[in-house]
Order: structure tokens, then C-alpha cells, then sequence
């Protein structure tokens, strides 16, 4: 009955008030043994601040910015990232992302990432922050050629926590796929509201106020990396956890500290970037301001 | 016409538990929430089985045999490869994924020594790399000809009787508290296979994040009956 009338609501308000509509589109290429920003295109409040080199000529950084601060109901993100052969490139964002009360509109960001065979792509962005009443989609769809890898996180943050605000109203929607090949090699699903079970069993998010999830697609994980993976742990009573499947890398925060979490996943990148990289982890600079 | 006594027949040797594919060595996790408390009783047992027979099962696991078995039905090998490379890449701990894969080795090992099977069938199933129990499951469901409405049931009835006999063994408890949750967790079966087969690929779910680090957690548990 509640889900009837929220899409019914979702279109009513939708046909007057549309959001921003919000799309990034970017293109790296290795040229003269650098990777770099070839093509950029955007329509909407969303863009890429600087492209830089802190670790030298063969991995761009980039900086993705929202600049409205906020996405609001109705508000669509599209951030597309295309690689080209042995091109690498991080990605983060220069604070947490902040998901108003969606007013009935959901809210999405759509994340749409190529990688051409031996690319490298890391997407480490800051946490994203879902208000009281968000209602919000989230969608990934990650696809490798050959040899790419690809490192990624998100975590997420149920309320405003700094303002002691419980995430009582909304939804959230979200399908995370990787495809190697055209092969689905990764997959997570799921769509919840405060209510669910979801929400509060232990089998599910366990009433913890921040979810994250740091996935790994490069090919099987040597046994001793998986040891120093697995020995690391956090001093709170979150859970954490990691497993190495055939073709791909988890670990999984359940806590209720965004900043746990964030340095959780950061030790695990020094193990793991070694691996997949050939580089040691090197904070990027817009993560201390 | 499907001889419907003869599929019923089929159906009960599919969902007992000396079927040779050795699901009673597997907790999917069950072991860990033992070890961390999060079950110790016959309550707790009930609602961490319950939520993962709603939240997983039913959102999950029933939903892809579901498809797998139409899959079969409509003869569709590229079809049935989909949806199981579907169901692998949402299995996310290693030992759930390894647990699917020789499940699904073990029926095909056993099918193949049935003399009645169709031989171009088996050859297809043969061909399969490394199929999931489910898929395999699926496949001879469909050639038993058992309704995708029975074999759901059958299949979801299997997991939650071996989920109860871990917790017998391992919480421990004794046989009436795991009979009765049998009865109580047996009696959601029908409204959930009825949600299952209802259930829009859209809504297909496999987030479960504590099931997940459950499934993690469990690779270093120290003591351990269970290979999952």
C-alpha cells in the first residue's frame, strides 16, 4: 500500500517539479606514457575540478565535484568514466555527499564506468550522508575488459549523525554490477526503507548507523595478502569483514562510525593497491582538507 | 501429461537430505552468529533462520530457480548460462560461492550416473564449467517435470531443514525446539514461494550485509563443524 502511493506520489510530483539533471562524462587515454583527461563533457552541476599527476605521469588523479553541496528530490547524477587501454585514473570527491529529504522525489546517481583492457580505474569517493528522508537510488555499472581492474568503495551513512538525526523516512534502491567481458562477475542488490528487516536484523544492516563496501575486481588474491587483510581489525564493536571469491575482493564495514569505516577501508588499500596497483597507497591530498 | 504421482516422488528424493551433495557440511554462516552470540537460543536461531529465509530465499535464491527452471523449460542454454552466471556474481563470500559450485558438481556427478536422463540433456550439463547447485537443481527439477511452485517449496524446505539441524548441532538444541522451528518457519514457505515466483526482476535481492560478513568471518573462525 505505502510502496502504491509513494510511486504514484513519485509521478505526480515528477511531472511539475523535475530535479537537475546532472551529467559528467569523462574520457581518459594514455598519450606520450601519461594518462590524461582527453575528453570532458558535462551538462548540469556536476564536474571534474583538476585532473593531476601526485604519483607520477602513468595515473591521473581527478577531483569530482557537485557544487549545489546536496542533491535534493528529483535530483539525477551521471558520472560516466570511460577508460582507454592502460590508462589509469582515481577518483574521489573533496567532502561527503549529502542526500537531502527527498520530498517524495527519489533522488539517483548513476554511476557508469568502461574499462579497456589493462585500464586501472579507482573510485575511492568520501561517504555519502542520506538525510532524514532521503529516498535515494543508487546504481553502478561496471564493466572490464581483459585485464582491467577496477577498486572501489561506498559508504553510507544513515542519518545525520553530527545532529543526533535518525534516518526515519525514505528508501533506498540500489544494484551494484560488475561485468568482466560481458560476464556479471559481481553483483549487489537491494531495496529497503527504515522499517525493513533489512534495516534492524543482524542477518541485515543491524541497526548500524554506516554501511560500507570495498570491492576489488583483479583476478584472484594471493593467500597471503588475504591473510593481512583478514588480520586487520577495528577497535569499536562494528563488524567488519573479508573474503576473497575467484575474480573479486570484499570487505564489508557494519558500525556506526563513517571515519571507522573510511580509515578501515584506507589500511586495507595499503594491502591491497600494492597487489593490483604496483604502487604503494598514497593518500590523495584532498582527503586532509 | 506429467505422471503427477511419479513427480511427487522425484520431488521428496530431491529434498532429502541423503540426496549426495553434501549440504549438511554447510552453515552459510549459521556457525558464526552461533560463535558471536548473535544466536543462542531457540529464538534467536528462529529469527536469524527467518530473516534469512525472507530476506535471502525469498528475494534471492527462490526468484533465480524460478527463472533457471523456465530457462530449461524453454530448452534456452544461453539462457540458463545467464541466470546462473547472475546467481554466482550475487554469491559474495568465497565460501558461499565454493559451496554453490560443488554442491552443483556433486548432483551433476549423480545425474550422471542416472540411466534415464535424456543423454543430449546431460551432455548440455556436462558442458556447464562450473554450474551452481541451483542451476543443476533446476535442470532436473524441469526434466522430473515438478511445478516450479512445488520445487521452489522443495527446495527452500531442504535449506531450512539442514539451517535447523546446524543449529541443533552447534547452538546446541534439542529436537522438539528444532521441530518446532520447523513448524514455525515451515508455515511461511507457501506465502513466500508465492511472493518468490511474483517477484519482478527488478526486485531480485541479495543485500544482506551481516549474512555477508557472517560468511567472512567464518573462513577464520577458529573451531569450526561446518565448511561454511
Amino acid at each position: 500500500m505505502n510502496q502504491i502511493s509513494h510511486e504514484a506520489l513519485t509521478a505526480l510530483s515528477g511531472a511539475y517539479a523535475a530535479g537537475w539533471q546532472a551529467r559528467l562524462e569523462l574520457e581518459f587515454a594514455v598519450s606520450h606514457q601519461r594518462s590524461t583527461l582527453v575528453r570532458r563533457a558535462h551538462q548540469g552541476p556536476l564536474v571534474i575540478q583538476k585532473s593531476l599527476h601526485p604519483e607520477g605521469p602513468d595515473l591521473c588523479h581527478g577531483i569530482i565535484v557537485h557544487p549545489p553541496g546536496g542533491v535534493a528530490g528529483g535530483d539525477q547524477l551521471t558520472l560516466q568514466a570511460t577508460l582507454g587501454s592502460q590508462s589509469q585514473a582515481l577518483l574521489t570527491t573533496p567532502g561527503a555527499g549529502k542526500w537531502y529529504r527527498s520530498g517524495g522525489r527519489r533522488a539517483s546517481q548513476a554511476l557508469q564506468f568502461h574499462l579497456a583492457d589493462q585500464a586501472q580505474l579507482e573510485w575511492l569517493p568520501q561517504e555519502n550522508i542520506l538525510f532524514d528522508g532521503a529516498d535515494v537510488h543508487f546504481e553502478a555499472d561496471i564493466h572490464l575488459t581483459g585485464q582491467a581492474v577496477f577498486a572501489g568503495w561506498d559508504i553510507q551513512c544513515f542519518g545525520r549523525q553530527a545532529r543526533g538525526e535518525q534516518w526515519q523516512h525514505g528508501g533506498v534502491r540500489q544494484r551494484f554490477t560488475i561485468r568482466r567481458d560481458g560476464r556479471s562477475i559481481w553483483q549487489e542488490r537491494g531495496h529497503w526503507h527504515p522499517e525493513s528487516l533489512v534495516m534492524r536484523s543482524p542477518v541485515g544492516l543491524h541497526q548500524a548507523l554506516v554501511h560500507g563496501s570495498f570491492v576489488v575486481a583483479a583476478g584472484s588474491l594471493p593467500k597471503d595478502i588475504l591473510a593481512d587483510c583478514q588480520a586487520l581489525t577495528v577497535t569499536s564493536a562494528a563488524r567488519v569483514g573479508v573474503t576473497a571469491l575467484p575474480e573479486i575482493v570484499v570487505a564489508r564495514y557494519l558500525g556506526n562510525s563513517a571515519p571507522e569505516a573510511r580509515h578501515y577501508f584506507e589500511t586495507l588499500w595499503q594491502c591491497l593497491r600494492p597487489w593490483y596497483g604496483a604502487r604503494e597507497a598514497v593518500r590523495p591530498r584532498i582527503w586532509n582538507t | 501429461m506429467p505422471d503427477k504421482a511419479l513427480a511427487l516422488s522425484r520431488l521428496l528424493q530431491l529434498a532429502s537430505p541423503m540426496l549426495p551433495v553434501g549440504a549438511y557440511s554447510y552453515s552459510q554462516g549459521l556457525e558464526w552468529a552461533i560463535e558471536c552470540g548473535d544466536v543462542t537460543d531457540k529464538a534467536s536461531a528462529e529469527a536469524w533462520i527467518g530473516a534469512v529465509l525472507t530476506m535471502y530465499q525469498g528475494q534471492f535464491e527462490l526468484p533465480l530457480l524460478h527463472r533457471l527452471m523456465r530457462a530449461w523449460a524453454a530448452r534456452d542454454q544461453s539462457a540458463v548460462s545467464e541466470w546462473d552466471a547472475f546467481y554466482q556474481a550475487g554469491r559474495d563470500t568465497a565460501e558461499a560461492h565454493a559451496e554453490s559450485r560443488q554442491m552443483g558438481y556433486s548432483l551433476v556427478r549423480l545425474l550422471s550416473e542416472f540411466d534415464s536422463l535424456p543423454a543430449d540433456w546431460l551432455t548440455q550439463l556436462q558442458a556447464m564449467p562450473h554450474p551452481a547447485f541451483i542451476t543443476v537443481y533446476a535442470g532436473i527439477a524441469e526434466q522430473w517435470q515438478i511445478s516450479p511452485e512445488q520445487a521452489l517449496h522443495a527446495y527452500a524446505w531442504s535449506w531450512l531443514e539442514n539451517q535447523a539441524s546446524a543449529a541443533m548441532k552447534t547452538v546446541p538444541l534439542g529436537q522438539v525446539a528444532g521441530q518446532k522451528i520447523m513448524l514455525e518457519l515451515g508455515g511461511r514457505l507457501p506465502a513466500l514461494v508465492t511472493s518468490a515466483m511474483a517477484l519482478a526482476d527488478d526486485d531480485i535481492s541479495n543485500f544482506c550485509p551481516g549474512l555477508s560478513i557472517a560468511g567472512c568471518r567464518h573462513e577464520t573462525q577458529y573451531t569450526r563443524l561446518f565448511r561454511s
